[in-house]
């Protein structure tokens, strides 16, 4: 039965990386990198129910903090980027390349 | 029987959620359906008898960081002009499925060779406020501060990205 809870986990894990590589917009991008912390998380959460130790349940709650600096760190670059060119395209932001 | 029934529910929802938000073209119709996603994988968190993480993950989650990236798309106010062409856009998620194939199959293998439990509910209080309080408070003190510091640097990160631009003084 757990078993089924970590398939779900690789499922969405999967799907998160997908977005991150085969999107553009740069808050479908976020969002998938965002999912893939929510599928860390449900792993945590089953294995721990399997173990029935609660450091799991720790762990998740630090994963959501970083979540949570994530998404204000990002959104302030991406709102510095917007302002820049006005685009929400990744391929423009490429000042880095050679 | 009905917990069961209760998963492929949570499931179901939870990766139609995740498949919206990759296929989506407008990023806030993908930030809906990732709300989605978040609500279902909240339930699933009380399968497992995580109570504490439950409520967590709808106030937090899909309350604080989904409202905040929802505002943040409203705020830059996009129109569909503004979003990136993306013309091989299917053609590339057919390529991007192929690339993690691999490792799914691989995390799939992993998996199987575990040993399989049952998830019925546990009692005594397991995955309470309490019991976790103390463990984080016990055991995981100094992640807990460095977690407590890492927020003070994003807070201060943000603001200097994203704040006002001071006047630069002849």
């Amino acid at each position: 039965m757990i078993h089924s809870y970590l398939y779900l986990s690789i499922i969405l894990f999967c799907l998160g990386v997908v977005g991150v590589i085969s999107r553009r917009n740069v808050f479908t991008v976020f969002m998938s990198i965002e999912l893939m912390l929510n599928s860390a998380n449900l792993a945590f959460i089953a294995f721990s129910r399997v173990h029935e130790s609660m450091d799991g349940h720790v762990l998740a709650m630090m994963v959501m903090a970083v979540a949570a600096a994530e998404a204000a760190l990002a959104l302030a670059v991406v709102i510095l980027l917007h302002k820049h060119k006005s685009k929400l395209d990744t391929n423009v932001f490429s000042l880095l390349k050679g | 029987m009905f917990a069961d029934g209760l998963f492929m529910l949570f499931a179901v929802l939870a990766v139609l959620g995740a498949a919206g938000l990759v296929l989506f073209r407008h990023p806030m119709n993908g930030a809906m359906s990732f709300v989605i996603t978040l609500i279902s994988l909240a339930g699933l968190y009380a399968l497992l008898s995580a109570k504490l993480i439950f409520a967590l993950q709808l106030i937090v989650y899909a309350g604080a960081i989904m409202s905040l990236i929802v505002f943040i798309i409203m705020f830059l106010n996009i129109q569909p002009e503004d979003l990136p062409k993306e013309e091989g856009k299917l053609l590339n998620i057919l390529g991007a499925l192929i690339i993690v194939a691999p490792i799914g199959y691989f995390l799939v293998k992993i998996v199987n060779r575990l040993p399989n439990a049952t998830t019925e509910l546990l009692g005594n209080n397991f995955g309470g406020v309490k019991p976790v309080g103390l463990l984080l408070f016990k055991d995981w003190l100094v992640p807990f501060e460095i977690v407590s510091i890492l927020l003070l640097v994003s807070l201060m990160g943000a603001l200097l990205l994203a704040g006002k631009k001071k006047e630069v003084s002849k």
